[in-house]
């Protein structure tokens, strides 16, 4: 019996262990996947809201549909995945697989509160944004592997929209670093004290930040890579069962890392943690994943509300006003700076 | 003030008034009549699935004549081709319809000069097999098959309302 509680406290003790908790649980694998099934879900509802309709419903209804996106998966599972005659069979295979996984690995960057984290180092931001840039480069492999004239289109639009909004993304980023005098994301979120918010004290890079956010990770109304009444699915038109599965929650992934970046680089990350959760690592955990949450809805709720821009506009949009409106935000956290605002 | 003007202040007022509209229709109540559990009553003179009435049917064929997706046809009469050559007047035909084609127009109905043919309010009827749905005289005098649901159904009929546009609320 004290066997049995002892490797009962072992396996406790190796599950809340930061090298182990922070990729696998928190903000890692299992949130993940319970952050994609809920917010697909949640981006149908409220699409279907706006639209005066129900959306999902049938899959459990006393929930409103709730557990949908669980029977979607298992009809993911278990359908056959074609790999097409054509295709370059290795990239096929491998590449939903390791875009998921690109847009995955940031989370191990990510620090759950000042004193749990996987890895600490002072280029963490960096070491984040930079692994999320794998995934642009393996969406075009795919296009390019699939061997169909929609990926190839959906491939080469991804190429060209990433140097829209790649520069600026990091340029706005590195603007908050520049405010805050660190790359380290537990110091950010320790020099926004009080309600010295991030999102207060540069909301021009905050809203570049949002805006290629959504970009980055085709919601709408950038939703142009799988532009599905354009060129069916994009890159990821020859893809079914589980490797299409994978290739649509990638984004998900990235999109739920990238809200991660922006509530700890402007909304104060884990802070303010209230009294009754100060239980280290649950209750810095779940105001970070809250804040990030209502960021994602926020991002899926610009389904309902517009429709897409042309590749040319999005183009237009990243290099004429974003960039600039980023350089921007640089001098402003250099004034900030100027004007002794921040320590 | 610089509303639907294309510069940088009017575009993001314009942004903000699209999000703002979307956010609006978050709390408009939903318009979905939940089909199987609620059913919508049909309003006179609703084109659903058509009904025919042998007795006063004069065997013109106008029927089959005017219909556009060619789904009425004449069929010969099927006793008198079984009976077979005791000097029998000269075989009359009769329409069949083929639901596969019917488009629910109704210019059978109209043109009709005895009104043996019209629709009746039924109009969600499926059917196992392709042949099924191919009705000939006889199955067409008989009329489509009844609906039946697992429960019986709410009823709900519709009404415009000048706000929200079209609305349902219960009949009777």
């Amino acid at each position: 019996m004290m066997n049995l509680m002892s490797l009962f406290r072992w396996i406790l003790d190796l599950l809340f262990s930061p090298w182990l908790f922070v990729p696998l649980i928190f903000p890692g694998l299992v949130t993940v996947f319970l952050v994609i099934l809920f917010i697909i879900w949640f981006e149908r509802k409220l699409a279907a809201k706006v639209q005066l309709r129900y959306g999902p419903l049938y899959v459990l209804k006393q929930l409103g549909g709730a557990i949908q996106l669980v029977a979607d998966l298992l009809r993911y599972l278990f359908a056959e995945p074609i790999i097409p005659a054509e295709t370059d069979k290795l990239a096929f295979v491998l590449g939903p697989i390791l875009l998921f996984g690109a847009s995955c690995f940031p989370t191990v960057a990510i620090p759950v509160s000042s004193s749990f984290y996987a890895i600490r180092s002072d280029i963490s931001l960096l070491v984040a944004l930079g692994l999320l840039a794998f995934g642009p480069a393996i969406t075009l492999i795919i296009g390019w592997a699939s061997n169909n004239k929609f990926s190839l289109i959906g491939g080469l639009r991804e190429g060209y929209i990433t140097m829209a909004y790649e520069i600026p993304l990091f340029i706005s980023a590195l603007s908050m670093a520049a405010l805050y005098g660190t790359m380290d994301l537990i110091e950010m979120v320790e020099s926004q004290v009080g309600w010295k918010w991030g999102l207060l004290l540069n909301p021009l890079a905050a809203i570049t930040f949002l805006i290629l956010a959504l970009m980055s990770t085709s919601r709408f109304p950038f939703e142009i890579v799988e532009a599905e009444s354009e060129i069916v699915m994009g890159p990821f038109t020859e893809y079914s069962g589980i490797l299409y599965g994978l290739t649509m929650g990638a984004s998900y992934v990235k999109f739920y890392v990238l809200c991660l970046l922006f509530s700890i680089m402007f909304l104060g990350g884990w802070k303010p943690v209230p009294s009754f959760l100060s239980w280290d690592p649950i209750g810095p955990a779940l105001v970070l994943l809250l804040k990030s949450l209502i960021l994602m809805v926020l991002g899926v709720f610009m389904r309902a509300v517009y429709p897409r821009y042309r590749i040319d506009q999005a183009l237009k949009i990243g290099w004429h006003m974003i960039l600039p409106l980023s350089i921007g935000s640089v001098f402003l956290s250099l004034g900030l700076i100027l004007l002794g605002v921040v320590p | 003030m610089s509303k639907g003007k294309s510069t940088p202040i009017g575009r993001l007022i314009n942004h903000l008034e699209a999000i703002e509209t979307g956010i609006k229709y978050l709390f408009i109540p939903r318009m979905t009549v939940m089909y199987p559990e609620e059913v919508m009553e049909l309003p006179e003179g609703y084109r659903g699935m058509i009904k025919y009435n042998k007795e006063i049917c004069i065997s013109c064929g106008l029927c089959a004549q005017i219909c556009p997706a060619d789904a009425m046809k004449m069929y010969l009469e099927e006793t008198s081709l079984a009976k077979g050559g005791e000097k029998q007047a000269k075989p009359k035909r009769y329409p069949g319809i083929n639901y596969t084609r019917c488009i629910f127009c109704g210019f059978c109905v109209d043109i009709c000069p005895t009104g043996a043919i019209e629709h009746v309010s039924i109009h969600d009827v499926a059917f196992d097999s392709f042949e099924a749905q191919i009705f000939k005289p006889k199955d067409f005098e008989t009329g489509p098959p009844k609906v039946r649901y697992k429960k019986p159904p709410r009823r709900v009929k519709p009404r415009m309302d000048p706000k929200r546009g079209i609305t349902y609320e219960p009949a009777d």
